[in-house]
């Protein structure tokens, strides 16, 4: 078992320096999304106090947070408006006093932020947040 | 002549000269040279923008590694280990809003647009509303005149379908792979256009100083008839740098 877990976290540390490694080249994106821990994804609904369309990033500030656990005032990162122009956002889709539900991949830092993986509006509508950001693992589609 | 006459002609004159005067500002328009590959341009494939569920993912254009000598070797390794033992304490590159440059911003990924003007090619990236010209048949300047550039000093003259064009004037901090590099830094790259709706960019980058070879790829390019180029202000960056020298996110409003 000691065994185990010791490996396990020799796997863990070879994931994490893997994932440290910047991309050769020229960079893709404003920055790393080595902060964000996509394999943990979690699901978040609250209420969007600001939205700012703005660059390098979009951002969402929800209260609120997961089911059954404190709210808190959340950061959330979104893709550049450039990008999320051409997958269907637009800059004023959201307000502030809007109920979301979002998919996001939160900080390690265990801070309230994160990427945005995937978002439900209001009206039902779910949009992605562009190709950078990855994919969603948890589905907003058949849930509540 | 009579002076009713002349004096009709003085009228005449009086009216005319100012028109004359200014007519040769209202001439022909200029030419444009070459092949007109003006308009709005992007990767073939811009997956890594724009999602498609399930999709394999796409092969992008590799950069091939720089046939550096053993000076760049020494610096690069010094560099590395200088980075490793003093934390870093203010964000560079894109993380601190700065422009990719040249040629990094040639990398079709945000779509691109171009300008053809008499006597210029004009290159506009929308990714940080990047700009760089290329100033056409003009003689390229000596290296010691170069000031060093986001995006350099660009010249072009057009061979058929290709047009040809000499950069030089690189800032330091503009690097691919943090491969360093000289103020004897060129680069080479042949704008190919293969079709109405496609064209390749060959960049060849030559350092005698740092390269034992010169470092070539080519990007490719499809036109995007419909796109309108978004503006792109670096207005609200929220990395900072904490004292362990990681990339955090500012929070709250």
């Amino acid at each position: 078992m000691r065994k185990l877990n010791r490996n396990r976290r020799v796997i863990i540390a070879v994931l994490v320096a893997i994932a440290a490694i910047p991309a050769a080249g020229v960079a893709l994106a404003h920055h790393s999304f080595a902060m964000f821990d996509s394999e943990h994804q979690i699901k978040i609904s609250g209420e969007v106090t600001k939205f700012d369309w703005t660059n390098p990033h979009i951002y969402l500030f929800v209260t609120g947070g997961e089911a059954g656990k404190e709210a808190k005032a959340w950061t959330i990162e979104g893709a550049s408006p450039g990008i999320l122009n051409r997958v269907g956002w637009k800059f004023n889709m959201i307000k502030a006093g809007d109920q979301v539900t979002m998919v996001i991949a939160p900080l390690r830092t265990g801070e309230p932020g994160g990427l945005l993986k995937e978002i439900r509006l209001s009206d039902g509508r779910i949009f992605n947040n562009g190709g950078f950001a990855g994919p969603s693992t948890i589905s907003l589609k058949d849930e509540p | 002549m009579k002076p009713a006459c002349r004096a009709a002609a003085a009228v005449a004159l009086t009216l005319v000269l100012p028109a004359l005067a200014a007519a040769p500002a209202a001439g022909p328009v200029p030419k444009i040279e070459g092949v007109n590959f003006s308009g709005v341009w992007e990767d073939p494939n811009p997956q890594e923008l724009l999602p498609v569920p399930g999709a394999p993912p796409v092969q992008r254009t590799v950069i091939p590694p720089a046939p550096v000598n053993d000076k760049a070797k020494a610096e690069m390794e010094a560099r590395r280990l200088a980075q490793q033992q003093n934390r870093p304490t203010e964000l560079t590159g894109g993380a601190a809003c700065l422009p990719v440059g040249f040629p990094g911003m040639m990398r079709p990924v945000f779509p691109m647009e171009v300008l053809q003007t008499p006597g210029q090619v004009t290159i506009i990236a929308e990714a940080f509303s990047q700009i760089r010209r290329i100033y056409l048949n003009e003689k390229q300047i000596a290296f010691e005149d170069a000031e060093p550039l986001f995006w350099g000093h660009s010249v072009g003259r057009w061979e058929g379908n290709t047009l040809v064009v000499n950069t030089i004037g690189i800032k330091d901090s503009i690097r691919i792979d943090d491969v360093p590099h000289s103020d004897k830094l060129q680069i080479n790259e042949r704008i190919t256009v293969t079709s109405a709706d496609t064209f390749e960019d060959q960049i060849t980058v030559i350092d005698p100083e740092y390269l034992t070879a010169p470092r070539s790829w080519t990007y490719k390019y499809v036109r995007r008839k419909d796109y309108k180029i978004n503006e792109y202000v670096c207005e609200d960056n929220r990395l900072y740098l904490d004292p362990t020298g990681q990339q955090r996110l500012r929070l709250g409003q």
